[in-house]
């Protein structure tokens, strides 16, 4: 009742705040300012709320931030969203040491066949579906009534792809919420992480096929699949390299944990993209290391190369749920519901087709390794959910193939909507169900 | 791009420099006072901005006013803290007293020096002439505990009377300055046009009748420290927010949030033991933030730090005095005893930022140069001073 009564009072202070006119830039700024503080705390408060209905609290997150979005009630604006995308990439960082930290070697060695079988399948099932299910019924759907075949078949292969793409930081954030420990999610988080790292390999191998069935003049670059390896291999040394620098401070300094560890994720994520510019600008060279898989990296090396892993994982938890609650508010608050206005039928379809070929696969996977048959029966429940990388594979689709690109980013961004909302939901019963929750 | 590693560069420096300077190293004194006050993140301040690098340029600057706004809250809220009524009653009544006195005397004797030296040598509206003299003297009224805080446990030992006393005034004289301060926001341009006492006190207290029951409601009952830490952040930024958007000092009203938190809330101990694992992190970055804006193009800004400081000096022996020899109680401590109280610390500091933000120009920026040019004073000369005082003192 009091959460209620706090969210009712939150949001008719805010509705106030909001009717005042904006004179300065320090009043900007202020306003800004203001924002934030209420979705930590609207989306803190939605979550204790819809905890009763037993809803994941990120998705209670997420919804809060999907109602003060841009597109429900206009509370964020599309600028502000902007702005707060510092603290975006300060989460997402964050979320990522913590999700290499997950990962045990111990147990990675113990379930590393069902991962590779589980990655295998999923991969085989999804992408097999998703692409003929756009290449025979696309034609079907108003958003793709006027692309030739050859187009229908290129968006086929990429939707294909990106549909094998899962989000990492909820998966994180649901086994940290539900205190989940057990072989399927170990397994559910080994395919989770591996597959974010195999699906830039996977979508820029996508990217040349489609580059060739649109140019018809196209040739397999070889050039890029090298410093495709080079990035990835480059990256997952940085990052063992930090994690080295990480262990040294905690064993030798070790104040204020929680603070250095969320500095050095930003500082990665920043340091990557600023190397990625200065490389390009400077040599022409197209350098991208990637973040996320540093940041990984770093954390898996100092929860398994280190002896530090323990500390280091229960200061990450201390500061982790601001995180939480303001990255996923933030993502609620920056889904694209005029995309999936535009194409919801086409979205739900795809959605639904991408369920099965996840059901397909994991089942598949689960019988050879002869996993329990409740796993077997629930495990596609828990990897459904999407986020950040798949809306960043459709727009870097975009922009090298402009003539399908938009539609691509408008079908991604409607799925995703979709299965981010749906996603953690069935991946807390899927916890429970198979009986892993609370056994931290 | 720049904001992202403008912040991301001063927030590192200043938290490993914390630990630099505050936890392990032991340098010699010239390069101690140096560090140990934190003067090196001014410098640093100076190199990243326009003047230099111009890595924290203009633009930057402007993406980072939210960052600032929270600043300025968090460190409202921990002086806020220093105000608990039981703990202050375990002090004698006399020390209360010679808090109040020795700020106001102080505040006093800047406010009215400014006021005077505007009044003789510039032609600035009459306003900005009380903006400024009020802005200066609030700042110079209060003190930091830095000095206190690196005395060697003998030279305590020696003097523990002295230390206690100048210890508690130099953790609460700021109370006399904060307000008055506060009131300084009246006079900003745009609300100078449509300012109406009743519209602004209307805003003002729907504004704190909305905060104090989110407190309530937030606070009542005992949180997981996780969560606690959520609430505190949440709630930090959204009144940092909301004072920055009615145009109130987001310190000042932070302060009021802290008092009240720490004299009515079950769970003061836990919040406060969140707001100072940040403390010396957010001091340093202040003053990378002020430096910023730190401008020595001019000599006459370096005499007139130099008059500043001394003006503060004086302010502070006279309060010191009036204190120490107006009271018989008080008697016997050092008539000098103002100057053991010449650091300037985080609130003075924050004062600073806080000016700098809600009136920016460049009558701003001159003051702001004037001010941090009498910090690097006031951090060489106080350690002089101090041991002066306590060794007259024993």
């Amino acid at each position: 009742m009091s959460y209620l009564l706090g969210l009712f009072l939150l949001i008719a202070f805010a509705l106030w705040i909001k009717s005042i006119d904006i004179g300065s830039s320090w009043q900007g700024a202020g306003l800004v300012n203001f924002s934030l503080g209420f979705v930590l705390l609207a989306a803190y408060m939605s979550a204790q709320i819809l905890r009763i209905a037993k809803i994941p609290m990120i998705s209670a997150y997420i919804f809060a931030g999907i109602v003060a979005g841009p597109y429900v009630s206009g509370f964020l604006t599309f600028s502000m969203v902007g702005q707060l995308r510092l603290i975006d990439d300060l989460a997402l960082s964050f979320i990522a040491l913590m999700a290499g930290g997950e990962l045990h070697l111990r147990s990675l060695r113990k379930r590393g066949f069902a991962i590779g079988l589980n990655i295998f399948m999923i991969t085989l099932a999804v992408f097999g579906l998703v692409f003929a299910f756009v290449v025979f019924m696309g034609g079907q759907f108003s958003l793709m009534k006027y692309l030739s075949s050859t187009q229908i078949m290129a968006l086929g292969i990429l939707l294909g792809v990106v549909a094998v793409a899962r989000s990492p930081s909820s998966a994180i954030a649901i086994i940290s919420e539900c205190r989940a420990s057990g072989p399927f999610t170990e397994t559910v988080l080994g395919v989770t992480i591996v597959m974010d790292v195999l699906i830039i390999i996977f979508f820029t191998l996508a990217l040349t096929v489609t580059r060739i069935i649109l140019t018809d003049s196209g040739i397999v670059n070889q050039q890029a699949f090298i410093i495709l390896f080079v990035e990835l291999a480059t990256s997952l040394l940085i990052g063992a390299v930090i994690g080295k620098g990480i262990s040294f401070y905690i064993d030798r300094a070790g104040y204020d944990l929680p603070l250095f560890l969320l500095l050095t994720g930003f500082g990665i994520t920043k340091a990557s993209l600023w190397l990625g510019h200065f490389m390009e600008d400077r040599f022409d060279i197209y350098l991208h290391l990637e973040p996320l898989l540093i940041c990984m990296s770093a954390g898996f090396t100092v929860q398994n190369f280190s002896k530090k892993g323990s500390e280091f994982m229960e200061n990450l938890d201390r500061g982790a749920l601001p995180v939480y609650v303001l990255f996923f508010s933030l993502a609620g608050a920056s889904l694209n519901l005029e995309a999936l206005r535009v194409c919801w039928p086409l979205a739900l379809s795809l959605v639904g087709v991408r369920a099965v070929g996840i059901f397909i696969g994991t089942w598949l996977a689960g019988t050879i390794t002869k996993d329990p048959p409740i796993n077997n029966r629930t495990a596609w429940m828990a990897y459904l959910t999407q986020a950040g990388v798949a809306i960043g594979l459709a727009q870097l689709a975009q922009r090298q193939l402009p003539e399908i690109g938009t539609y691509l980013s408008t079908v991604v961004l409607a799925v995703i909507s979709v299965n981010q909302i749906v996603g953690p939901i069935t991946f807390k019963a899927a916890l429970h169900k198979v009986g892993e929750a609370e056994k931290r | 791009m720049k904001i992202f590693f403008g912040l991301l560069i001063i927030i590192f420096l200043a938290f490993s420099g914390y630990h630099l300077t505050f936890r392990r190293f032991r340098l010699p004194l010239f390069a101690r006072l140096f560090y140990l006050t934190g003067t090196e993140f001014l410098f640093l301040g100076l190199l990243l901005g326009p003047q230099f690098l111009n890595i924290l340029d203009r633009e930057t600057n402007k993406g980072l006013e939210p960052l600032s706004a929270l600043l300025l809250g968090w460190i409202g809220m921990l002086f806020g803290f220093q105000f608990e009524i039981a703990k202050l009653r375990r002090f004698p009544f006399e020390f209360l007293g010679a808090a109040f006195m020795e700020g106001l005397i102080t505040f006093g004797w800047i406010l009215f020096g400014i006021y005077g030296v505007l009044s003789a040598f510039s032609n600035m509206p009459e306003h900005i002439k009380i903006v400024l003299s009020v802005t200066l003297a609030a700042v110079g009224a209060s003190t930091g505990q830095t000095g206190l805080a690196l005395l060697s446990p003998n030279t305590v030992a020696r003097s523990p009377g002295v230390i206690k006393l100048l210890t508690y005034i130099s953790s609460i004289d700021g109370l006399i300055a904060l307000p008055i301060f506060g009131m300084v926001f009246l006079f900003c341009p745009q609300f100078f046009k449509t300012f109406s006492w009743v519209g602004q006190l209307k805003w003002g207290l729907s504004a704190s009748l909305g905060l104090v029951l989110l407190y309530i409601l937030f606070l009542t009952r005992h949180r997981k420290e996780k969560e606690l830490i959520l609430v505190v952040i949440g709630m930090a930024v959204l009144t940092s927010g909301t004072a920055s958007v009615l145009h109130f000092s987001p310190l000042l009203i932070n302060f009021f949030v802290g008092f009240c938190l720490v004299n009515l809330s079950s769970e003061k101990e836990r919040i406060f033991d969140i707001l100072i694992s940040v403390e010396k992190p957010a001091y340093l970055l202040l003053l990378v933030f002020l430096g910023v804006n730190w401008r020595l193009d001019s000599p006459w800004i370096l005499l007139m730090g130099a008059g500043y400081c001394l003006c503060r000096l004086l302010g502070k022996f006279f309060g010191g005095f009036a204190i120490t020899r107006l009271n018989p109680e008080m008697n016997h401590y050092p008539p000098q005893l103002g100057f053991g109280l010449l650091d300037m610390g985080g609130l003075s500091l924050a004062i600073l930022l806080d000016f700098q933000q809600g009136f920016p120009g460049h009558i701003t920026g001159n003051a702001v140069s004037v001010v941090l040019t009498a910090v690097i004073c006031n951090n060489f000369i106080n350690f002089c001073f101090l041991d002066r005082l306590l060794k007259k003192g024993e």
